[in-house]
């Protein structure tokens, strides 16, 4: 077989992953069946959906981003402070504690709203690689990637 | 005596390669926040450790080595199996590269084997995504954005890796090894 054929099959090799990738994430689209829009993030307060959000929702606030002390690599997203006020008054968060969880990793976080609306803490989501969020901080013992919840897929508001 | 599929020279080469991949992954910032953007020196690595010690088995070993390296010292956000496959998969995907198109020597060959390569560790994360139930992407295009960017990442390592390669056959490096061996 010559070079060319190889380098040419190869090339073939990498398209072909690229449309497995697409034509399976269309799919996993196509078959979400909930009634909110694919992707989004659901907000309950006392157990009732008031808003789901989406990365057009998030388009009006202004992006924020830290160096983590554990790796040193830049988290950059949205402070979770402003994806709820979107949604809620500053009275209705207020005494309010803020569990933010993923259902895949079986990971919840718990913090008051003093706790998330502290911008030292830079409470916020980061966008992963994978196109999911991810809720990181610089709260001490919430500063690692341990603690932090990856692919986030629920927010709920209780008081 | 039984003669060894990799001398101990050789053994002795790829661990210490195995451990750069995983300080330059720990030490190296480069300042790109875009997803993938490691792939520069980690594809550069592999295929330099892969041309060196010119033998099949070499590139999966190095991944094999620095993902059990990486998932110990606790790299990464999703976990120590992911960790330890994603590197894994880098090497793995080398070979297999590297088996069907040979000489990494030549650009094209070593940015192809790299983006292949590359590619091995984002479909690692993307399947474990998949099977643990990850939620879809919050940006839809997110993922293609982040796939785009693997692949371009682990070419341009490829190619830095074929140019190194080059640059230490013409300073006599391969010849040294040769006595080496």
């Amino acid at each position: 077989m010559s070079q060319r054929t190889r380098i040419l099959i190869a090339g073939l090799i990498v398209v072909a992953l690229v449309g497995v990738v697409l034509g399976v994430e269309l799919l996993r689209r196509q078959a979400f069946t909930d009634e909110l829009e694919p992707g989004s993030i659901p907000i309950y307060v006392r157990g009732k959906l008031i808003a789901a959000f989406l990365p057009t929702d998030l388009e009006q606030l202004t992006e924020v981003s830290f160096v983590d002390a554990e790796e040193g690599k830049t988290q950059q997203g949205w402070m979770l402070r402003d994806v709820l006020l979107l949604y809620l008054t500053p009275d209705a968060l207020l005494n309010s504690d803020i569990t933010v969880g993923s259902s895949s990793r079986g990971k919840t976080i718990t913090l008051s709203w003093a706790e998330v609306d502290a911008v030292e803490n830079m409470v916020m989501f980061d966008l992963a690689g994978r196109g999911t969020l991810k809720l990181v901080s610089k709260i001490p013992g919430f500063d690692i990637r341990d603690a932090w919840v990856q692919d986030v897929d629920r927010i709920d508001v209780e008081r | 005596m039984k003669k060894h599929y990799f001398s101990t020279f050789e053994l002795i080469l790829l661990t210490l390669f195995s451990a750069l991949v995983v300080v330059a992954k720990v030490a190296l910032r480069f300042p790109v926040q875009v997803p993938g953007h490691s792939g520069l020196f980690w594809m550069a690595i592999v295929i330099v450790g892969a041309g060196i010690v010119p033998k099949l088995g070499t590139a999966s070993l190095i991944g094999l080595s620095s993902g059990i390296l990486a998932a110990f010292l606790g790299l990464g956000d999703f976990g120590a199996l992911n960790t330890w496959l994603s590197y894994t998969m880098v090497g793995v995907g080398v070979e297999l590269s590297l088996w069907l198109l040979q000489n990494p020597e030549n650009v094209l060959v070593a940015a192809l084997a790299g983006a292949l390569g590359h590619t091995g560790k984002f479909l690692v994360k993307w399947v474990m995504g998949i099977l643990t139930g990850a939620p879809l992407g919050f940006v839809a295009l997110g993922l293609v954005w982040s796939l785009l960017n693997y692949l371009l990442w682990g070419a341009l390592g490829g190619a830095l890796g074929a140019l190194t390669l080059r640059a230490l056959r013409k300073a006599g490096f391969f010849a040294y090894l040769a006595e080496k061996r």
